[in-house]
């Protein structure tokens, strides 16, 4: 019955569907596959992590246990104090740095195209081997010490790998080489769109270069400017392999972050329920940054609308 | 219906080779074969499970290997999810307390006859052997010994400080050191700054100063004994330790700076006795270097035992079940072990092997002997940075008071002490 109806009126609209059905494929078939991961392992830790689980995952429950040992941890305290100072310097410095070198190329300069590509390579090259040769180039024994003592200047001191206080500050560097190219090519595409009327508008009036970037170009660009914070931000939470492979924590556990201490707590610790209570509030802090995020886009996007 | 006839054959045949000693008849029926996993992929230790693999199969077994490269810990979590997934592997490389706790996740197999027939408890050190029977049944079988305090010194360092003899008690140690410091050694202890290089230094300091403390303390997590004064004393000895290390090292392997060592730009190394094997792998000679027991107050040798071992896991299948008895006879044999031992460096589990021939070196020899000597005198300890004395969750929590402290010389023996107290309470 309902075939015949949908043949009498719908023959249009089937044949579209079985048109575009590759399409539909193509996008919700992986879509709902990785969206039932995604929850169902959430959902699947959130449990865990109120398990006395340890070597393998076990039913029972202990209630918050497992989050106030984590939470007393120093280890865990260490991780959160550094993750505040990392995201914070990471993303303000690879935000500068991002703009800078996107206005330094937005000037028609010759070979934008070569340093373009430099600038964007480091983000093609695996944190792990960034992680690696940083920790080369920053190894006081064979590194940029090194080179700057054969060079002659003995009294020249950078040792912040091996020192506790600073080697928190290597990771900032190998980060911001590492992404400061993908805030470049954002801002630099945000710059380009800017519409060149608004610009020779403002140089009409009489503004200089430095004014009509402060007050004409760069109020554009703020809406790159979220998505390169919301981008980096997330980075920064779940930073795990670059850490691994340039000061693995150390020295001692100086350099912790969340991402190592769930590692270290489910595969080198077998405390799967710490683990995993560890995971969901790393899981709490994205959640932290990326809700706001998709509050203000929700709102961006009524406002336009309505405009 | 043949093929029934033929398994319930087979099953009867696996009932038969388990009533040993029937078991080298029974054997007929079926093909031994070995799912095995273990993290040993290349070098000497790669050579060594490669070369067991080959006698496995002259004794017409079928040899299934596969090597988990990386850390012990990528091996787990393959085991964990051959667990899991309710296909645990025939036998599995596991050592230490980690035997015990991952016997209560799956079922082992009972190897009491076989040990039983092959006189094999003899020969092997108590506390060894204890850990490899949780439930006071054999279910893993210890395959070679290292320890991790052994004590090695650089020829041309000591050249340099016109010594010749090693230290026997810390005190000695101490003055050495500072001599080679005043004679240009540059880093009178050679270092890696990995985690388990930072508690070998405690353990072996600790070790040295009170076998008996340890033994309460670290082993037996007795809490008065980790409050004693030779705890603080310990983590005084460590910083001493540190001081005479290159700070420069972050976080490397001990083997990146074997050839400054070799050059006496740094004069000793407290390292397990597979140091030996990595210098000679590296191209150094037998006599560049000095093998002797680490520094122990009482003048008497102490050994940190580190052992491997393979736990055997509880499979139904015949051939599998055939593969396990004739592995767990391999890995006792005196002669397997010689050639295990042979290739990697370290000594034989059975003490009652004579290693005065030739294929062994004067570092294997001094190693037996102190672990003769040591057992003699309840000296013999297990090792805390590999595993050996605690589960994994502990050990780490340890660890990190250790590598702190290593790091950070601002933290006063006391502090550590206290540091150490509440690791030990956080995680249990």
């Amino acid at each position: 019955m309902s075939n015949a109806a949908a043949v009498a009126t719908g023959r249009p609209a089937t044949t579209e569907m079985v048109r575009r059905l590759p399409e539909y494929l193509m996008i919700w078939v992986p879509l709902l596959l990785s969206a039932a991961h995604l929850i169902s392992f959430s959902i699947w830790t959130i449990w865990i992590s109120f398990t006395p689980s340890t070597l393998v995952p076990v039913t029972g429950w202990v209630g918050l246990r497992n989050y106030n040992a984590v939470l007393a941890s120093r280890n865990w305290q260490i991780a959160f104090d550094n993750l505040l100072l990392f995201g914070i310097a990471f993303v303000l410095l690879s935000l500068v740095t991002g703009l800078l070198l996107a206005i330094l190329l937005d000037q028609r300069i010759r070979g934008e195209n070569v340093l373009r590509t430099i600038f964007l390579y480091p983000l093609a090259v695996s944190f792990v081997v960034t992680g690696t040769v940083w920790s080369w180039l920053l190894n006081p024994g064979i590194g940029i010490e090194k080179l700057v003592h054969d060079l002659g200047w003995t009294n020249f001191h950078f040792d912040w790998l091996v020192n506790r206080d600073m080697a928190i500050w290597t990771i900032v560097i190998a980060a911001i080489w590492q992404s400061s190219g993908f805030a470049m090519a954002l801002f630099l595409a945000g710059l380009r769109s800017v519409d060149t009327d608004i610009v020779r508008a403002a140089q009409i009036d009489g503004a200089g270069p430095f004014r009509t970037y402060t007050r004409v170009i760069l109020p554009t660009l703020w809406p790159i400017t979220i998505t390169v914070v919301v981008v980096q931000l997330q980075f920064a939470i779940s930073a795990f392999d670059l850490v691994r492979a340039l000061t693995n924590g150390g020295p001692g556990i100086a350099t912790q972050l969340p991402a190592l201490v769930v590692y270290d707590l489910m595969f080198q610790r077998s405390q799967l329920g710490r683990g995993a209570a560890a995971a969901v509030l790393m899981l709490l802090i994205l959640l932290a940054v990326l809700l706001p995020y998709a509050a203000w886009r929700y709102v961006r996007r009524r406002q336009a609308a309505h405009a | 219906m043949p093929i029934t006839t033929t398994r319930r054959r087979l099953l009867a045949g696996s009932a038969a080779a388990l009533a040993l000693p029937a078991f080298a008849r029974a054997q007929g029926a079926v093909k031994p074969r070995l799912t095995a996993i273990s993290q040993w992929s290349a070098g000497s230790d790669g050579a060594a499970i490669t070369a067991l693999g080959k006698k496995f199969e002259e004794k017409g077994g079928v040899w299934q290997h596969s090597p988990v490269p990386g850390f012990t810990t990528e091996m787990m979590n393959k085991l964990r999810a051959q667990i899991i997934a309710g296909d645990p592997p025939a036998c599995s490389q596991l050592k230490g307390p980690e035997i015990a706790a991952w016997s209560k996740i799956a079922p082992t197999v009972d190897l009491d006859a076989v040990v039983a027939a092959a006189g094999y408890e003899k020969v092997v050190a108590p506390d060894l052997a204890k850990l490899h029977k949780p439930g006071g049944k054999w279910i893993a079988l210890p395959l070679q010994i290292y320890s991790t305090n052994m004590l090695f010194l650089s020829k041309r360092a000591l050249d340099k400080a016109k010594a010749d003899k090693p230290p026997v008690t810390w005190a000695d140690f101490n003055a050495l050191a500072e001599k080679m410091k005043a004679n240009g050694v540059t880093f009178p202890v050679a270092n890696g700054g990995t985690r388990a290089d930072d508690g070998q230094k405690f353990e072996a300091s600790l070790a040295g100063i009170s076998p008996a403390v340890y033994r309460s303390a670290i082993m037996n997590l007795d809490k008065k004994a980790l409050e004693a004064p030779e705890i603080k004393a310990a983590f005084a000895q460590m910083r001493k330790l540190t001081e005479w290390m290159d700070p420069n090292v972050g976080a490397q392997p001990y083997a990146t700076n074997l050839k400054r060592f070799i050059d006496g730009d740094s004069g000793m190394l407290i390292m397990g006795g597979w140091a030996q094997g990595v210098l000679k792998n590296a191209g150094f000679k037998l006599d560049d270097f000095i093998i002797a027991p680490g520094p122990s107050d009482n003048g008497k040798p102490v050994f940190l035992l580190n052992a491997d071992a393979f736990i055997f896991w509880q499979r139904k299948e015949a051939d599998l079940q055939a593969g396990q008895m004739l592995m767990a006879q391999l890995v006792m044999d005196p002669a397997i072990q010689t050639m295990y031992s042979q290739i990697t460096g370290s000594i034989p589990v059975r003490t009652d092997v004579d290693l005065s021939g030739e294929g062994w070196s004067d570092g294997q020899r001094t190693t037996a002997a102190a672990l003769k000597n040591a057992m003699g005198n309840n000296q013999a300890v297990l090792s805390l940075a590999h595993n050996m004395a605690q589960e994994n969750g502990l050990t780490a929590a340890m660890i990190d008071v250790f590598t702190e402290y290593a790091k950070n010389k601002t933290i006063k023996p006391e502090e550590a002490v206290t540091r150490l107290t509440e690791a030990v309470e956080g995680s249990r």
